[in-house]
């Protein structure tokens, strides 16, 4: 059977080893120059302790770099839509199941091989592609802190291992039941797009009560609690008011923001009495004015980033346990089905 | 008599298949025994695919009983290895070459021919490096036929195989079909509906219409069986009460019947003939779809005469 479904499906996998290798040498060429070019700055920064502003003044890689390593978050959807979806529904599609099916070979053995090699093969694509992005941005991580970010948190570490992982199961899930080949790519492409915006907006900031900090308006920066450190997730932020905590609503309407005890938080939905200074260019008349309102401070909801493995852990196992209840279903349907 | 020596190959009672609101086999009862070639006959659409479908357990009935080669059509090794099948739109990967088929095969199977299956294709000309979808549909339906016939089934279930082969290929390959029952082991049973096709080579008839098995058994038994009445335009009740009337074909002079015999016709009125089996076949689909030449309705005209 594994020398059958080598035979159907080795040119894509050419192709994709073709893909895969040109990707990973353009990453890993522009990767060691960022890390050096990285070493190099803290290494002339670090004499004069004026590494805090590092962040601001160091531009690492070109954008259109960064523009394709965001991009790799479709990966996973890729090779949903064209290794998930064709792999049963084309056989249904032109028939050449009936020529398996009739061969010594019983369908739960055909399908496990098949289903078997194309979790594999997702599994080590999605995985390499995933090492190379975040060994890649590793000197990004470490200067912006932002790899718990949205966006950012999708293509490193383990998670696209369960993106692929379960796109390619959704697009073996539905060529089976529609059985032809492009409704699958399709069903594929949007459930899977759905459902992963669904829970990377919706579900992932609540695997783990997140942490809520206020900052008084009264109080000195001394008493003030302490910033979380590195790569810290930003949940929700805004005003705490008479009656309690006051979210910005998202996206930011107007764009003011006010740095108070270092802490940038934008300050769109409060009165438009202290807008209006803010506007005029008064920042410090700001915090007076919202004291008077009954205003007491600023709050930021956050998770923390000593977290950050534990939520791509939960992630993961979301997406592996998806992938799994499709792959039963699929040898249910084929199993039972006729030809 | 053979049929009750030979154990059989094909077993179904009340065998039936129904898809959401159409009901494609209704209650099918047949006996293939071994060695034999039966030729599975109907108009289109009359359930032969679908009985060949439950008989190679590619489909599961909706009811009834099935035993083919002794054991229920299923998914397992042990089953498929016993059965070839080969479906009308001869299934193959357009992008694999006859030989990756061979190899597939022979990966696939316990009991693989290769040489057999090498050596036919030579003597065919079927061109061994080419992409199946480049080669002729009569070059596919050879290959294929071959593949199935590699696997050395016990039954192979052919569904219209001839149908894309040329008048010669044709004779060729009924001939070889001939040739490998005669070795021994095989059952064959093949679909068709075009009867001279199948006169030739085969000893048993499975005769389907409207989803229903008209007729089961061997040919010769079947024929002598039936018998062909030719008389004068007269009333037929007595003859029909003591057999059973297939067709019956009313002219304003003549009356010819279609029966199946319970013993000798003595109605001297009416000269007796054989039944060929081109007749026969057409006698029984008539009943139900209506393609005999004259009005098939055999109380029709003349009840009083």
């Amino acid at each position: 059977m594994t020398w059958l479904v080598w035979r159907q499906h080795r040119n894509q996998a050419y192709l994709a080893a073709a893909a895969l290798a040109a990707f990973a040498v353009l990453l890993v060429v522009t990767g060691r120059q960022m890390a050096s070019q990285y070493q190099s700055a803290l290494a002339a920064c670090t004499p004069s302790h004026a590494c805090g502003n590092l962040a601001n003044t160091l531009i690492l890689g070109t954008p259109l770099l960064s523009l394709l390593v965001t991009l790799t978050v479709v990966v996973p959807c890729l090779l949903g839509i064209f290794w998930g979806g064709p792999l049963v529904a084309r056989e249904f599609e032109t028939g050449t199941n009936q020529f398996a099916w009739m061969q010594s070979v019983s369908r739960r053995r055909w399908l496990t091989v098949k289903v078997g090699w194309a979790l594999l093969a997702a599994g080590a694509w999605g995985g390499a592609v995933s090492a190379l992005v975040t060994w890649w941005s590793s000197p990004v991580n470490a200067l912006k802190s932002q790899n718990f970010q949205p966006g950012q948190f999708d293509i490193q570490g383990i998670v696209p291992v369960g993106y692929a992982l379960f796109a390619v199961a959704l697009g073996i899930a539905a060529g089976t039941l529609l059985r032809r080949t492009l409704p699958a790519m399709a069903i594929t492409l949007v459930v899977f797009t759905f459902l992963r915006l669904v829970i990377g907006q919706d579900l992932r900031s609540h695997y783990l009560t997140a942490i809520t900090k206020t900052f008084s308006f009264l109080q000195g920066p001394a008493h003030s609690p302490a910033l979380p450190t590195g790569s810290y997730w930003v949940v929700s932020q805004g005003l705490v008011g008479p009656r309690g905590l006051i979210p910005a609503s998202r996206p930011h309407g107007v764009g003011i923001s006010v740095g108070f005890h270092g802490l940038s938080v934008s300050l769109n939905n409060m009165p438009s009495a202290c807008q209006r200074l803010a506007l005029a260019g008064d920042p410090r008349g700001i915090f007076p004015c919202l004291t008077a309102r009954g205003y007491r401070g600023l709050f930021i909801t956050y998770q923390p980033a000593s977290r950050y493995w534990a939520f791509q852990g939960f992630e993961t196992g979301i997406f592996v346990l998806l992938a799994a209840v499709l792959i039963i279903v699929t040898a249910i349907v084929v199993r039972r089905r006729d030809a | 008599m053979m049929a009750s020596s030979n154990p059989a190959v094909i077993k179904t009672c009340g065998l039936s298949k129904r898809y959401r609101k159409v009901t494609a086999l209704r209650e099918a009862t047949i006996t293939v025994p071994e060695g034999r070639i039966s030729a599975l006959i109907g108009p289109n659409g009359a359930g032969k695919t679908t009985l060949l479908r439950l008989l190679a357990g590619l489909a599961a009935p909706s009811s009834g009983e099935v035993a083919v080669l002794g054991s229920r059509p299923g998914q397992d090794p042990a089953f498929l290895a016993g059965i070839g099948f080969l479906a009308q739109e001869i299934p193959l990967y357009r992008r694999f070459t006859a030989e990756d088929h061979i190899r597939a095969g022979a990966r696939l199977n316990p009991r693989w021919d290769e040489a057999s299956v090498r050596h036919r294709l030579t003597s065919l000309g079927v061109p061994p490096d080419q992409k199946v979808g480049t080669l002729s549909g009569g070059q596919r339906a050879q290959l294929a036929l071959a593949l199935t016939l590699a696997k050395r089934p016990r039954l192979l279930l052919l569904d219209e195989p001839v149908a894309a082969l040329d008048p010669l290929a044709r004779r060729q390959f009924l001939a070889h079909l001939a040739e490998a029952v005669a070795a021994g082991g095989l059952t064959v049973v093949l679909s068709s509906h075009l009867v001279a096709d199948l006169e030739r080579t085969c000893d048993h008839l499975i005769l389907l219409a409207a989803s229903e098995v008209q007729l089961c058994g061997d040919i010769d038994t079947l024929l002598a069986e039936h018998q062909v009445l030719v008389g004068p335009r007269k009333d037929t009740t007595a003859i029909e009460r003591d057999h059973t009337l297939v067709q019956a074909v009313r002219t304003a002079r003549q009356t010819t019947l279609l029966i199946r015999r319970n013993g000798p016709v003595i109605d001297p009125a009416f000269e007796t003939a054989d039944v060929g089996l081109e007749e026969l076949v057409i006698g029984y689909m008539g009943q139900h779809t209506g393609l005999a030449p004259v009005p098939a309705h055999p109380t029709a005209i003349g009840e009083d005469q």
